[in-house]
């Protein structure tokens, strides 16, 4: 029996010596170069429409070609798969040295997540951003992303053919609610089977991102109240937001189940429904993938509230390159984040030209250069987007996704019937109120 | 029959030290291979601890911080297990892994209660045939089974709507519409557990012995008369069994609503699994989803111990 007792203990002490082996030899990685001093830093982005893909791969190609010190590898991402992958990468200490980020940096940067760009990438650069997209990339004056474009996130799309079969002005869509359902009703009796009139968000995540506009342009604020203490949907702006999204579940204008994603057009350029509601990077994908569509598809501001004043109802949307904080190859990653985006505008330009002049930059010189460019006279929609629509646009909220995802949870179960409004309201005052008194929000509220 | 043995006591004096000296031959019988048994565990053991105490141990420490991989771990006590007590969508999630068990789980044992007895009664080849394909979906990926459901479950185009078509039934969203969501993804969870269950099902029906069916015969008894007292008894080791391990493994259903709904319409298919995952994902801070996940062990272990209550307090060993 002592000798099962010491082989137990000898088993013990194997144990613990391994697991102590293991953990040390993780997460440890060699110095920067390799034997012939070339750098290799991982790139991570986002899978986009098809042309912007093509120009990702396209510029990372160039780089390389451009220089012998730093090797770009990258790897593009879908969309859905985006979240879970760089999450198990940060926990693995394997995040990409430089990657694509939508969206407020608050939480990014509190965490620590972001590398210092104002340490890697030269002052005139991160000087020439637009005011437009300072608020996206800096925070209490340091740079922590270096923005790509800002693009309006809702706007509304239609079929022009679709929209003369049913009697209407192709060239003038709808530009309020009302009109929206007269148009609808009028359309609805010219579908074929499996066709809709409308194919707007309708999920609770969709709702809570695409729809921060709408809820300003019918409330004339968002979902917090301005010093952040409280939530701000039960009134008459938020309900009747919610019971126009109702009417068309109600009256079938809308199918019941998404036929394609809310960031994408295949439902739009498969002619299965009549009006889309998307970003306007949707229009790059028709013109890649649906040509015959492009010069018949209207485009213009997402309809307006009753009440709404001159509201806009669409927020401007951003994509930034930001360098990972634990990244060991950050002045390699900010050398091809300045090359590629914050150099030469003539490396930029096809990114812009080829997406359909959709996308909107944020720097002077690559907005002089793209309005140069001959095709920017054959996209009409072009000045809508930049000019009209893009102009009023309100910036992302900066308060914590859960906020936004509570009031979209309220907006799904008021448009599916699964709630009453004031049930989905008080239920999302309860998650809101939980939201704000968890993370303390009152004292970070912006002071403006 | 009682034996009365007037000199025991003198013979037990007799007999004990022998007794004991058989005793501890017979251990050192029993234990000569105990070396060889303990390295052989050893590789076992280390895989054990390094990838399953040592990270359990790991993540109890770090439930109790605030850590997002880049800054150290902040330490906050019991908040993180607060905010999960508190959270009504983690209890939802919870009630919802229950409900879905209860959708799945018994439907599952009936109808693989069912093809066993088809299968037990027929022809040895067509038995065999009937084994295999049963068999056939246990085989294929949760993910690649959620894909071809998916598509069976399309709102315009889908088999099932154009099926239901057919009989002038309108389409139905059914991972489209809260009522259905779940359902809709529970019977993919059957079809999948069908295969083992019944395959166990059969071991266990042609262990029964045929006597007792030749007995049940002569009485004159049918076969529900047959199923009820003779195959049901003699399986319920077994019926217990898959019953916890039915239960287990659909609460614990990830790869199915995350791939076909992805929690669903308004949380209706957001199991316990998907949104711990959900959290991870989307947190900044992992101390939340790690004091979730250890809050579900400890809700499952509570259920998994009063099961086995149940089960000693069944007289079930032959």
């Amino acid at each position: 029996m002592r000798n099962s007792k010491g082989r137990i203990i000898a088993a013990g002490a194997a144990l613990l010596a391994a697991g102590l082996a293991l953990s040390a030899c993780s997460g440890g990685s060699s110095d920067g170069s390799d034997a012939n001093g070339v750098q290799t830093i991982t790139f991570w982005h986002r899978t986009f429409t098809p042309p912007e893909n093509a120009w990702y791969k396209d510029i990372v190609k160039q780089f390389n070609a451009s220089q012998s010190k730093i090797k770009v590898v990258d790897t593009e991402v879908p969309a859905d798969a985006w979240d879970q992958k760089m999450k198990a990468a940060q926990a693995a200490g394997k995040a990409p040295d430089i990657y694509t980020h939508s969206g407020p940096i608050q939480d990014a940067v509190n965490a620590g997540q972001l590398y210092n760009l104002d340490e890697v990438v030269d002052k005139s650069a991160l000087q020439e951003i637009l005011p437009i997209a300072q608020s996206v990339s800096e925070i209490g004056g340091k740079f922590y992303a270096y923005p790509l474009l800002v693009e309006a996130q809702t706007v509304l799309f239609w079929n022009k053919d679709m929209l003369t079969a049913a009697g209407l002005d192709p060239e003038q869509g709808p530009t309020t609610w009302d009109e929206l359902m007269a148009d609808c009703a009028k359309i609805k009796p010219t579908l074929k089977s499996g066709q809709y009139c409308i194919s707007p968000a309708m999920d609770a995540a969709t709702f809570a991102w695409s729809t921060v506009g709408q809820q300003y342009n019918f409330s004339g604020h968002t979902a917090l109240t301005d010093d952040w203490t409280k939530p701000n949907i039960d009134n008459d702006g938020y309900r009747a937001l919610m019971n126009e999204y109702k009417q068309l579940w109600d009256n079938g204008y809308m199918p019941k189940q998404a036929l394609a994603a809310y960031v994408e057009g295949k439902d739009f350029g498969q002619k299965k429904v009549a009006f889309k509601v998307s970003g306007s990077w949707m229009m790059s994908e028709i013109g890649s993938d649906y040509k015959d569509l492009l010069t018949k598809t209207g485009v213009g501001a997402f309809p307006d509230a009753p009440n709404a004043d001159g509201r806009t109802a669409t927020t401007l949307g951003n994509f930034k390159w930001v360098i990972d904080a634990k990244s060991k190859h950050a002045k390699a990653a900010g050398q091809f984040l300045q090359w590629a985006i914050a150099g030469d505008p003539a490396n930029v330009l096809p990114f812009f030209v080829n997406t359909q002049f959709t996308k909107i930059p944020v720097r002077q010189s690559v907005q002089d250069a793209v309005s140069k460019d001959e095709g920017a006279a054959d996209a009409p929609w072009s000045d809508i987007l930049i000019n009209k629509i893009a102009p009023t646009a309100i910036p992302e909220p900066t308060y914590p996704w859960d906020v936004s995802l509570a009031v979209g949870t309220a907006m799904e179960s008021v448009m599916k019937g699964a709630k009453s409004p004031d049930d989905a309201i008080k239920t999302a005052d309860a998650a809101i109120a939980k939201v704000i008194q968890q993370n303390d929000l009152p004292s970070k509220a912006p002071k403006n | 029959m009682t034996v009365t043995h007037p000199t025991m006591t003198e013979t037990e004096a007799l007999v004990v030290p022998d007794a004991r000296n058989a005793r501890r031959r017979h251990r050192r019988y029993l234990y000569r291979d105990g070396k060889i048994a303990y390295w052989l565990l050893l590789p076992a053991v280390v895989l054990l601890g390094i990838f399953v105490i040592w990270p359990a141990l790991y993540a109890a420490y770090l439930s109790f911080h605030d850590w997002s991989f880049y800054k150290a771990p902040e330490f906050v006590g019991w908040r993180n297990y607060t905010n999960v007590l508190t959270d009504p969508l983690f209890w939802a999630a919870i009630g919802r892994g229950f409900v879905f068990v209860a959708m799945t789980v018994p439907p599952m044992l009936l109808l693989a209660f069912g093809f066993s007895s088809l299968v037990v009664a027929v022809a040895r080849r067509f038995a065999g045939a009937l084994k295999v394909s049963i068999y056939l979906p246990t085989i294929i990926s949760t993910v690649i089974t959620s894909i071809i459901f998916v598509v069976i479950y399309d709102y315009s185009g889908g088999l099932l709507n154009a099926f239901l078509g057919l009989f002038g039934i309108d389409p139905v969203a059914w991972l489209g519409d809260p009522k259905w969501a779940l359902l809709a993804i529970a019977i993919p969870a059957i079809w999948l557990g069908m295969g083992l269950t019944s395959l166990i099902m059969v071991a266990a029906m042609i262990d029964i012995p045929t006597e007792y069916y030749e007995a049940a015969a002569m009485e004159g008894a049918n076969w529900w008369q047959k199923t009820f007292f003779i195959t049901i008894p003699q399986m319920k080791n077994i019926i217990l069994y898959l019953l916890v391990t039915g239960f287990v493994a659909a609460i614990q259903q990830l790869d199915l609503p995350l791939v076909m709904t992805q929690g669903g319409p308004l949380d209706s298919t957001t199991l316990p699994n998907l949104f711990i995952f959900n959290h991870f994902t989307n947190d900044v801070n992992v101390g939340y989803s790690i004091a979730a996940a250890l809050l579900l062990f400890v809700v499952l272990g509570t259920v998994s111990a009063l099961i086995f209550r149940f089960v000693n307090s069944e007289r079930l060993v032959d």
